[in-house]
């Protein structure tokens, strides 16, 4: 997510640190991101040109400390709430007093992300959806202590990166991921029970209802670890049944089959996490190994 | 009149400081790299050397300052104070059907130019910047804006209309608007001063081919078609823009390689033309060397951009029923005597024929190419547009002048 970010906002023409925890990291991103601007390269969507610009605007650190000159900061650690505080109250502690922290998080609460905070008025959540560069949607959340100058700032950054943004009052999984992840647990299930393969219930929801992208394809393609994260927070956040993870997936994330990223989760990828195409004797094989959970 | 000649791109601002009264350019420059790492002001005095400052260029205003501020400076200015600045002309690139002609800037001449921004999203947003950062800091100044497409308005229904639903024009102003008026104007002028031959007894044919290329139809002084049509992608093929085609292929590619709005418009725009064609360079003079040295694909790429050059001379001798003069103008037309001559090549009996050691020898200066016999003059005109931009600024001023309108005429 954080390389994601760091390209939308490279694209849209501003510069930043990419900081991660050693110097390797923090190149090993820098790299990922030019793979990722050669992919839209082949998409005719860039140009050559264009890319070196964007990777010159991106400057890969593993020091904390550049926030002390930042205007804005963007906090992509994994989804687990003690990681994030501990980070949150390190920049808290070592950026500008105006500066804005932005947190970006699908299914956690801003109001408890900021409660180590000295300054939690300057915390807010805006929800970016992978790949970031690609999706025109941004969810902005605001936490019961954020205040107006920081929201206003998350709305001009917002429209600095061309993104349509939503207000979301805090509530746990706000809009996109409350709505799509009981839709890709059923969709599990429903493979899980050998009602129809998994190429059939992407189209089915493809074609039947205009997705871009089959509830499967979108599990694969966010990781299906991260989909089981969501599970976990929203199940502990509202006690709904709706939200108790399929067997299937707590089976495929145990496994280590996590998705596009590994090479294997509902569908098989390439090394570029492009999809391999099946045959159907090998599809009906999986259905039949998938029905025996 | 003694007039700033302001041209914005989005992370540029170009300039030129023109006195009307001797048409000399007394400075010119641009800053560069706006709002990123490593800003620069080049600037050129007419009688110095240039001058390149580093400095921190957050936005337009500042550039707008630091482009004051160096026309006042000790050493690499020419002037003493800002009030020698008496107007500001801003070249904007879309005007729409409403700007026949260049406009003083008013608050309601900005509330249109902010409408048109749907037409042109790519340039309007940064002429609008400039007008304001203008504003800031030469504060009660005139402004007036001279548009691309404002020489084009001439061009009649016929022409205009694209074979659409009626109901796309009417809703979207669907049409076509055409570009590069200002250098089409200047350089269809100055073919007339040069030939000694008035403007409205002429059929004049003008190619401006630079990074972007267009030609026009200029008849008796007016212009009744030309290549570029709602947006500049329309036309001749350029350096990375595909020009003229069958609209049905982007819908074939965008269906076959699931393309996006987004990347099919820069598969069009930026991946195409010369650069996409020969896969060697978007620059003319790489693409002349390359297929010099053998390189197949940029022979071809030269080849197709040359052919639709002679498409369309032959199609606007037809819309004009004649050719007195035919001009080349723009990076690549005055400078690149291969483009010129394979554009003009087996036009024989359309009275084209160039002479060509006048051809060889025309680089960026006016110069009448064509042989003695040849019925139509063939011209190489370098273009100006920023002295038409400041041309028009005072004449816009003056006639205004006395008028209660000038005194309002504040943003």
């Amino acid at each position: 997510m954080g390389q994601g970010l760091a390209e939308a906002i490279a694209q849209s023409g501003y510069e930043l640190y990419l900081v991660d925890r050693t110097p390797e990291r923090a190149q090993h991103g820098h790299l990922q991101i030019g793979l990722a601007l050669d992919r839209e390269i082949e998409r005719w969507g860039l140009t050559k040109g264009e890319k070196k610009a964007i990777l010159a605007r991106i400057l890969p650190t593993d020091e904390l400390n550049v926030v002390r000159d930042a205007e804005i900061i963007f906090e992509a650690v994994p989804e687990e709430l003690k990681a994030k505080r501990e980070v949150l109250s390190r920049i808290d502690f070592l950026c500008k007093t105006d500066a804005v922290i932005v947190t970006n998080t699908a299914t956690l609460s801003i109001t408890e992300l900021s409660s180590s905070m000295t300054h939690p008025g300057r915390l807010i959540g805006m929800h970016f959806l992978n790949p970031v560069a690609r999706v025109p949607l941004v969810e902005i959340i605001k936490g019961m202590k954020t205040d107006r100058a920081t929201f206003n700032k998350a709305v001009s950054t917002a429209e600095m990166l061309g993104k349509k943004w939503i207000t979301v009052n805090e509530s746990p999984g706000y809009v996109t991921t409350r709505v799509v992840v009981p839709m890709i647990n059923e969709a599990i299930n429903v493979l899980m029970e050998g009602v129809a393969s998994a190429e059939d219930i992407d189209d089915a929801m493809k074609l039947g209802f205009g997705f871009n992208t089959g509830p499967l394809t979108l599990a694969d393609m966010t990781g299906l670890d991260v989909i089981l994260a969501w599970m976990n927070n929203l199940h502990n956040e509202r006690f709904s049944p709706i939200y108790a993870p399929s067997p299937l997936l707590r089976k495929m994330v145990r496994a280590g089959h996590l998705g596009a990223k590994t090479g294997k989760g509902f569908f098989d990828y390439d090394r570029d996490g492009n999809k391999v195409k099946k045959d159907e004797t090998y599809i009906e094989q999986q259905m039949a190994e998938w029905g025996q959970v | 009149m003694k007039i700033l000649v302001i041209n914005c791109g989005s992370s540029s601002v170009k300039y030129q400081f023109i006195d009307t009264a001797t048409e000399l350019s007394l400075a010119r420059g641009m800053v560069s790299r706006i709002g990123m790492a490593g800003s620069v002001l080049e600037h050129k005095p007419h009688d110095r050397p240039v001058v390149k400052l580093g400095m921190d260029i957050l936005d337009h205003i500042v550039a707008v300052e630091a482009v004051v501020s160096i026309l006042m400076s000790a050493n690499h200015g020419v002037i003493k104070d800002k009030s020698e600045i008496e107007a500001v002309g801003h070249r904007v690139a879309h005007g729409g059907a409403h700007f026949t002609d260049a406009a003083m800037i008013t608050p309601a001449v900005m509330t249109e130019l902010r409408d048109l921004i749907e037409l042109a999203p790519l340039h309007n947003p940064h002429n609008i910047r400039g007008v304001n950062a203008c504003n800031k800091t030469l504060p009660g100044l005139p402004q007036v804006a001279v548009f691309d497409t404002s020489f084009h308005h001439t061009i009649p229904p016929h022409a205009y209309l694209y074979g659409l639903p009626y109901v796309m024009y009417k809703r979207y102003g669907i049409r076509r608007y055409g570009f590069h008026g200002t250098s089409h104007k200047y350089v269809c002028e100055r073919a007339s001063a040069i030939l000694g031959k008035p403007v409205d007894q002429m059929k004049v044919i003008t190619c401006h081919l630079g990074n972007g290329a267009s030609m026009t139809a200029i008849d008796r002084g007016v212009s009744v078609d030309t290549s570029m049509g709602f947006t500049p992608l329309e036309g001749l093929l350029m350096g990375t823009r595909s020009g003229d085609m069958d609209p049905a292929i982007i819908l074939h590619i965008m269906a076959r390689e699931e393309l996006s709005l987004h990347e099919a418009n820069t598969l069009l725009n930026k991946h195409s033309g010369l650069m996409g064609i020969s896969g060697v360079s978007s620059d003319m003079r790489e693409i002349i060397e390359a297929a010099n040295s053998g390189n197949h694909m940029a022979q071809l790429a030269l080849d197709v951009y040359c052919y639709r050059i002679r498409k369309y001379i032959g199609s606007y001798a037809a819309v004009m029923n004649g050719l007195d003069a035919l001009v080349f103008t723009a990076g690549v037309g005055e400078n690149s005597v291969e483009v010129r001559r394979l554009s003009c090549n087996n036009l024989e009996f359309l009275g084209i024929e160039l002479d060509e050691n006048k051809n060889q020898s025309a680089k960026a200066r006016e110069t009448v190419i064509s042989s003695a016999k040849s019925k139509v003059n063939v011209l190489c005109i370098p273009t100006n547009e920023e002295l038409v931009i400041a041309r028009d600024t005072e004449r816009i001023i003056q006639s205004m002048t006395g008028s209660p309108s000038l005194a309002e005429a504040r943003v």
